[in-house]
């Protein structure tokens, strides 16, 4: 089967929300929490193979491996009715046992000790593949072992793999409300600089987003994490719709991807889908009646169906770099030229300057299985310059903390930062120039960008003004120069 | 005096009526009533003259000496004047009684009673001597007949119905026996339907990888007409003037269903087998049967509202047009569960879409990895056996190898044998055209009466939109393979002029996936689903194929001359689509980009060529939306602004073409 895609899941998040994806394609393709294939579906015209493969007749194994650190989430999962479905030599438990302790410096370390055991699972299931499309990691980007052992595996794979693909579904933390996790800003911005820097293509589900449209727009009070999981589970089988039903085109990842990702580190994309109703409100609900294309693209481009908190863009500057919609079920095909007009007329979404974008539409069809309480639903796929205001934040929090240089002894324990903390500013510099660039690609002269003129350090001056203010200069340095030059900061201000 | 007149009017005296005139007259007067008699005797004697050329004695003799005559027809109306003139040869007899009982009568006596006569007489040596000057035979017989039917004459109105009841009975038994049984009985060409002697095999048109050379308007038209030929046509001059020539073609099309099925492959082997293993009667019955099963029991029904047509005041067109109906909706409704329900045309139909127009994108993608480097080349003898396999590879890493649909299909690499003194360079100029893209073809073995839909012509048409979205499909394919590659070490010109390229690629491929096959396919499905007459479905399906077509700039235009007016509809001169012609250009140019790595190899280089790529891409694209205002007028502008609306969907486009407001306003219309 061509375009095979292998999903790794890593740590307590990517552990959930990848059973959450498992047991949701089961039930799109007809298999049984066993892993074998239900009598009804034995019709189908479905592509199974991509996320599963064969063992024999009528019995599937997903391509999936499980890893973590500590036993709970792996433990619930055997335990659950879907034990028999995995692969048992594809879950790989830490024999210490003791997790990553919300740790990145940990969950890093602890990779790279067990990075052959890791490597031979997944080498040994890309073998079993006859033309492996990619990868995809669930992960969280905040805790430990998903984000430092994930940052590992993301380093690694791309060496291993040069030619695959790598797609993550990174899961950003709640940044509504104060984390159990001190040292998430630390954890979440060692893991950005990987995500930036390794992965081809990172799906950004932020906590922030789903809990607030759990209880905005599902009307659930305190959402669970199982309810919460469900709404990112039917984005990935939504976001993945067009690879497992035969269609016309994006067959593989690669085509998905590619047209959203114009140049290669702005490879964020935040997610949107519609309609969303809660499993307890499908009676209740008023039922979503306009179900035309239109109406679909439409709420797709509303901010409160987006997956993703941005700050208010009160400038207006910031635009879309690409869109792509995957609407799933029945539709007028002869509908999505004249929808795609009327946003175009009414300006409904605006464009990069500096080259050609659009928003493409593709037509997919639905599982046969799944009673669909509404006719049509869509997925949005964009690439927008905002979700720069996402890592600006993750800067902010980690600037507050380093600037008091708390929690840092946690990290020194861990030999890679016994010597030096230098791998906070570097990263930081990563994720400050994935900002910055996010921002030029809001402006025409985009076009002039050069990738090595970013290569610059970026150094923060705090001033105090004679007023009192505190005023913050961000000053950038060449790398080149090696040494850090005295600014007069007089002339600066 | 008198029996001189009669004798000349019971027409004995072989023609030289004047030479005998008598020279005594009993009245005064007389001489000019001779002369009226003459005149009306004259008149009798050349109709009996051509009733003698057209019976049926002198009918055999002249077939046998193989001398075109008046055939059925003419025998029919002559056996009709012959009826008609019983009633003259009565009064003479009549009168020849009186005269003999009565000495007194005179001339005028005579006169008096075949003076009615002349009007008739008249009529019919109007018509005998039309048919003899214009030569007509057959039908049109038949319609001149029926045209002097309305006299005012009460005699002439009957006698002239009655010989066209005459020539009518033999019409409607033709007719009868073609609308029934297919058959044609007409030994002289007289019917208004006739077969096609030279049966010209249209095989070649499959394996010309050309462009459809018809224009826009008739492509419907010519996608209809090229199936169900069995080699029968209408003789437009023969067809009655009574008949408006729908009904005739309605007429055609229900006897070449009728032979249609005879040819039912299942059912002609199973006679073939009781007449190789019984006797000849039996596989007579066989015959008769299978004639049955057409009909369900309404032959008989059929033939009797046929038969009645007989009658001339039962005659009326629109009779004959409610009988004929009748007819056509039971053939049409036999025809649909033949191919609808039995041939299961509707899975057809997908199947047409998913492989001619790469429905199955994920089969297509594999089979492209596998005989890319293939179809790059020009065609060797073994391609067409490699294609083959490479196919089933695909299919069979995609799943589809065990269903049976996979097996209708093959390709074919037609091997054209490279000319021996062709020199080097010549072959490099024209590679293009000898590639595997540009020639593939893929067949389809379809069901037996599907042939009617997926003509050769029908099935060439889609190679050619076969051969067009696959070509996309790969250069598409290439770019995104590229892009994993600019992931760390390209730079950003590159990436740019890239991310447009495949930009423009894949919105190419979202226009004629989406906006052009996929609403044309729903379309053509509302319909099938809406109808249940198969000539409904096969016109929907003509309109479906000529509007992908055209949709996808594949049609060519006729030029401007043609359309001024010039009659000669032979002399067109057709030029290929000019959109059509940039599209290849912009693929032509996406696939130089993507071999840039094989021959720029430092970094100079490769500024150069970047540069040169970047000119042409924008001139390419300037000259398409150029184009648009050339073809404002014509359909296929209106497909071009949808087509650039994607590609200038944040306007970027225009503004970098600087468009003047006109065309950007024609944009969103």
């Amino acid at each position: 089967m061509p375009s095979e895609m292998i999903t790794l899941q890593l740590g307590q998040c990517g552990n959930q929300i990848g059973f959450e994806f498992w047991k949701q394609l089961c039930i799109e393709h007809g298999i049984s929490p066993e892993g074998i294939l239900e009598e009804f579906a034995s019709a189908g015209s479905d592509r199974k193979d991509v996320f599963f493969y064969q063992a024999d007749d009528d019995h599937y194994i997903p391509r999936a491996v499980l890893l973590d650190l500590e036993p709970r989430v792996i433990h619930t999962i055997m335990n659950s009715p879907y034990a028999k479905l995995y692969n048992p030599e594809n879950v790989y438990l830490s024999k210490h046992g003791g997790g990553a302790g919300n740790n990145w410096a940990s969950g890093y370390a602890q990779g790279e000790k067990l990075n052959e055991e890791v490597f031979d699972i997944i080498n040994r299931e890309a073998d079993g593949s006859d033309n492996l499309e990619g990868f995809v990691l669930c992960h969280s980007i905040a805790g430990g072992t998903g984000s430092g052992m994930g940052s590992y595996i993301l380093e690694h794979l791309s060496d291993r793999f040069p030619k695959k693909l790598v797609q993550t579904y990174s899961v950003f933390p709640n940044l509504d409300e104060i984390s159990d996790v001190v040292v998430q800003p630390y954890n979440s911005l060692l893991t950005l600089k990987r995500l930036t820097e390794s992965a081809d293509c990172v799906m950004v589900l932020d906590n922030t987003a789903l809990n607030r449209i759990a209880s905005d727009r599902l009307h659930i009070q305190n959402p669970s994490f199982a309810q919460i999981n469900t709404l990112v589970s039917t984005i990935m089988s939504a976001s993945t719709a067009t690879l497992r039903y035969p269609s016309y085109m994006n067959n593989d990842l690669i085509s998905l991807v590619a047209p959203l990702i114009p140049t290669p580190r702005l490879h964020f994309l935040m997610t949107g889908y519609t309609p969303l109703t809660a499993d307890h409100e499908l009676n209740t609900a008023p039922k979503i009646r306009k179900t035309t294309v239109l109406d679909v693209m439409q709420r797709l481009l509303q901010p409160k169906n987006m997956m993703v908190s941005l700050s208010p863009d009160r400038t207006n500057q910031h635009c879309y770099i690409s869109i792509l919609n995957i609407i799933q079920g029945e539709v007028d095909p002869s509908q999505v030229h004249k929808s795609l007009q009327r946003i175009r007329e009414r300006k409904l979404a605006s464009f990069i300057p500096w080259g050609p974008a659009s928003i493409q539409v593709a037509l997919s069809r639905r599982s046969p299985y799944v009673h669909a309480s509404h006719k049509v639903s869509g997925l949005l796929l964009a690439n927008h310059t905002n979700i720069s205001s996402l890592f600006d934040r993750c800067l902010q929090q980690f600037d507050k903390l380093r600037k008091r240089e708390a929690f840092l002894e946690v990290f020194r324990k861990e030999p890679m930062f016994k010597e030096s903390l230098e791998e906070f500013d570097e990263s930081r510099g990563v994720v400050d120039d994935l900002v910055q660039e996010y921002q030029a690609a809001a402006t025409p002269d985009y076009v002039h960008w050069n990738p090595e003129q970013s290569n610059i350090t970026k150094a923060k001056i705090y001033k105090e003004t004679p007023c009192g203010c505190k005023v913050t200069f961000v000053v950038s340095i060449p790398k080149e120069s090696g040494t850090k030059r005295k600014f007069n900061l007089e002339n600066l201000s | 005096m008198i029996h001189d007149a009669l004798l000349v009017l019971w027409d004995c005296s072989h023609g030289d009526v004047s030479s005998a005139e008598p020279v005594l007259y009993a009245n005064e007067g007389d001489a000019e009533i001779y002369s009226r008699i003459c005149s009306i005797a004259k008149s009798h004697h050349r109709i009996q003259n051509f009733i003698a050329a057209t019976s049926f004695h002198s009918r055999k003799l002249q077939t046998a000496s193989n001398i075109r005559n008046f055939g059925l027809y003419g025998q029919a109306l002559s056996e009709g004047i012959t009826e008609v003139l019983q009633s003259y040869k009565k009064a003479l007899v009549k009168v020849e009684k009186l005269v003999i009982g009565n000495k007194d009568y005179t001339l005028t006596f005579v006169y008096s009673h075949v003076e009615k006569f002349q009007g008739l007489f008249n009529t019919i040596n109007k018509i005998i001597s039309t048919i003899k000057e214009r030569r007509l035979s057959g039908c049109e017989i038949l319609s001149l007949t029926h045209q002097n039917i309305l006299n005012g004459n009460e005699m002439v109105h009957s006698a002239i119905l009655r010989m066209f009841s005459c020539i009518n009975n033999v019409f409607i038994n033709q007719l009868c026996a073609w609308l029934l049984y297919g058959e044609l009985k007409d030994p002289y060409e007289e019917f208004f339907i006739y077969r096609n002697k030279k049966d010209d095999l249209s095989e070649t048109v499959l394996s010309t990888p050309s462009i459809s050379n018809t224009c826009d308007k008739t492509l419907v038209t010519t996608l209809q007409q090229t199936s169900l030929d069995c080699g029968y046509n209408i003789n437009p001059g023969m067809i009655p003037y009574f008949m408006p020539l729908s009904l005739a073609q309605e007429i055609l099309f229900i006897g070449k269903t009728v032979i249609l099925f005879g040819f039912d492959p299942r059912k002609v082997k199973r006679s073939n087998i009781t007449l190789n293993s019984t006797l000849m009667p039996l596989h007579k019955l066989d015959y008769d049967s299978r004639r049955f099963t057409i009909w369900e029991e309404k032959e008989a029904e059929f033939h009797n509202k046929l038969q009645q047509l007989k009658e001339p005041e039962v005659f009326e067109v629109y009779n004959l047009r409610c009988v004929v109906r009748e007819i056509k909706e039971c053939v049409t409704k036999h025809l649909w569960t033949v191919a609808v329900e039995e041939a299961h045309l509707l899975h057809e139909l997908r199947l047409m879409k998913d492989f001619y127009l790469l429905g199955r994108g994920e089969l297509f993608l594999e089979l492209l990895r596998l005989t890319a480097h293939m179809l790059d080349k020009p065609t060797t003898r073994t391609s067409t056996r490699d294609m083959n396999h490479a196919f089933q590879l695909a299919a069979r890493a995609v799943f589809l190898s065990n269903s049976a649909d996979i097996e209708k299909f093959s390709f074919e690499l037609p091997y054209i044998k490279p000319i021996a003194d062709a020199t080097a360079n010549s072959s490099l100029d024209d590679d293009s055209s000898v590639d595997g893209w540009s020639t593939i073809i893929l067949k389809y073995d379809f069901k037996w009466p599907l042939h009617l839909l997926f003509a050769p012509e029908v099935l060439a048409r889609y190679n050619d939109m076969f051969r067009l979205l696959l070509r996309i499909k790969k250069t598409q394919h290439d770019l995104h393979a590229l892009w994993k590659t600019y992931k760390q070490t390209r730079r950003f010109a590159v990436c740019q002029l890239h991310n447009k390229l495949m930009f423009l690629m894949d919105n190419l491929q979202h226009y004629l996936q989406a906006d052009v096959l996929e609403s044309n396919f729903s379309r053509l499905m509302d319909a099938v689903n809406k109808t249940n007459d198969f000539e409904k479905l096969k016109a929907a399906h003509a309109t479906f194929l000529a509007d992908i077509l055209s949709q996808s700039f594949l049609t060519t235009t006729t030029s401007e001359r043609s359309e001024g007016g010039d009659s000669s509809g032979d002399g067109v001169e057709t030029i290929t689509n000019p959109v059509f012609v940039n599209i290849m250009d912009l693929l032509k140019l996406c696939d130089s980009f993507c071999s840039m790595s094989e021959f720029a190899s430092d970094r100079e280089a490769e500024d150069y060529y970047i540069k040169g790529y970047s000119d042409r891409f924008n001139k390419l694209v300037k000259q398409l939306t150029q184009l648009l205002v050339c073809l404002r007028d014509r359909a296929c502008g209106a497909y071009l602004a949808r087509l650039l609306m994607r590609l200038d969907y944040n306007r970027w486009l225009s503004a970098e073409a600087e468009l003047t407001r006109s065309l950007t306003h024609m944009l969103r219309c």
